[in-house]
């Protein structure tokens, strides 16, 4: 699921101090983006609260706002899923979240940037990962966000096995970018290699590295 | 020396186990691997090995209190 809310035109023009309304449940108050784990880990044991995310993901200088949630769903090549259980090396997938956060931060020129991932059993429906990015204009917002769930996917180490309706369950669906790049450290990307023209006119930064890890 | 492995190599490994012998780089420990279940061999050569919370490469010095993580790969989103 993609969720974008993008203010209106004239709202993305005006001034910060009026782009943001200062009503219930919205933060107009720039936050320190140093590193989210105080108040939202990068691995969680718990449920993923999109709404408090997203209630913490406004600033006065983002017109848009884009929210990827990775959910888990009730097949797979063929075969009927009861349920996923992620695992992951915890230190090392918490510090390459936040660097690939950091990154895309000052790549895209984002205001905020977010991301969780689950561990544990994850029922159908229910959110595995979850990806938000707000900047100025959405195509800094899009961009940056699908770039940093695909490095979360490919990168991170977390690793999920899949619970078939039928009893049997198997860990699968790793990144296998290794077997086109013969590196087990380097990766092929869904995405664009970054957005250095868009239709927009944004003059975006430079092709991200195809490897950081 | 101990060693956590995860996901689809606890079906090759048991999760955590210790390592009496000295072991000084990842090619050493790759042969160690081995000789525990040879049947890991191709599973092993798309591991990546870490310690503490970044990875290492063959030039790392392993120390005997280290702690060594297999780290297959990625299958997250």
């Amino acid at each position: 699921m993609t969720l974008s809310l993008s203010s209106l035109p004239a709202a993305e023009a005006d001034p910060p101090e009026s782009a943001s309304p200062s009503g219930a449940g919205t933060s107009a108050e720039p936050k320190d983006q140093s590193d989210q784990s105080a108040a939202f880990p990068y691995i969680s044991a718990e449920s993923l609260d999109l709404v408090e995310l997203l209630r913490n993901a406004h600033h006065p200088g983002a017109g848009a706002v884009v929210l990827f949630s990775g959910e888990v769903r009730d097949n797979n090549r063929g075969r009927d899923v009861a349920c996923l259980e992620y695992e992951s090396y915890g230190p090392l997938a918490s510090k390459m979240i936040r660097d690939i956060l950091q990154e895309a931060k000052e790549k895209w020129n984002l205001q905020i940037v977010l991301a969780q991932h689950r561990i544990g059993k994850v029922a159908i429906g229910d959110t595995a990962v979850v990806v938000i990015t707000a900047s100025a204009h959405r195509s800094e917002a899009y961009a940056a966000n699908r770039h940093i769930i695909d490095r979360i996917k490919h990168e991170a180490p977390i690793w999920k096995c899949e619970y078939y309706t039928d009893g049997t369950h198997e860990w699968g669906n790793n990144c296998n970018c290794h077997s086109i790049t013969g590196d087990n450290a380097k990766h092929i990307y869904e995405t664009a290699p970054g957005p250095s023209a868009t239709s927009s006119g944004y003059p975006g930064p430079s092709a991200p590295p195809n490897q950081s890890y | 020396m101990k060693v956590h492995v995860y996901a689809a190599l606890k079906e090759y490994f048991t999760p955590e186990f210790e390592l009496a012998e000295p072991i000084r780089n990842t090619d050493e420990l790759k042969v160690c691997l081995l000789a525990i279940n040879a049947t890991a061999g191709e599973i092993l050569k798309t591991c990546r090995f870490a310690v503490e919370d970044g990875f290492i490469d063959n030039d790392f010095k392993l120390k005997e209190h280290d702690t060594v993580i297999i780290v297959p790969p990625s299958s997250g989103g």
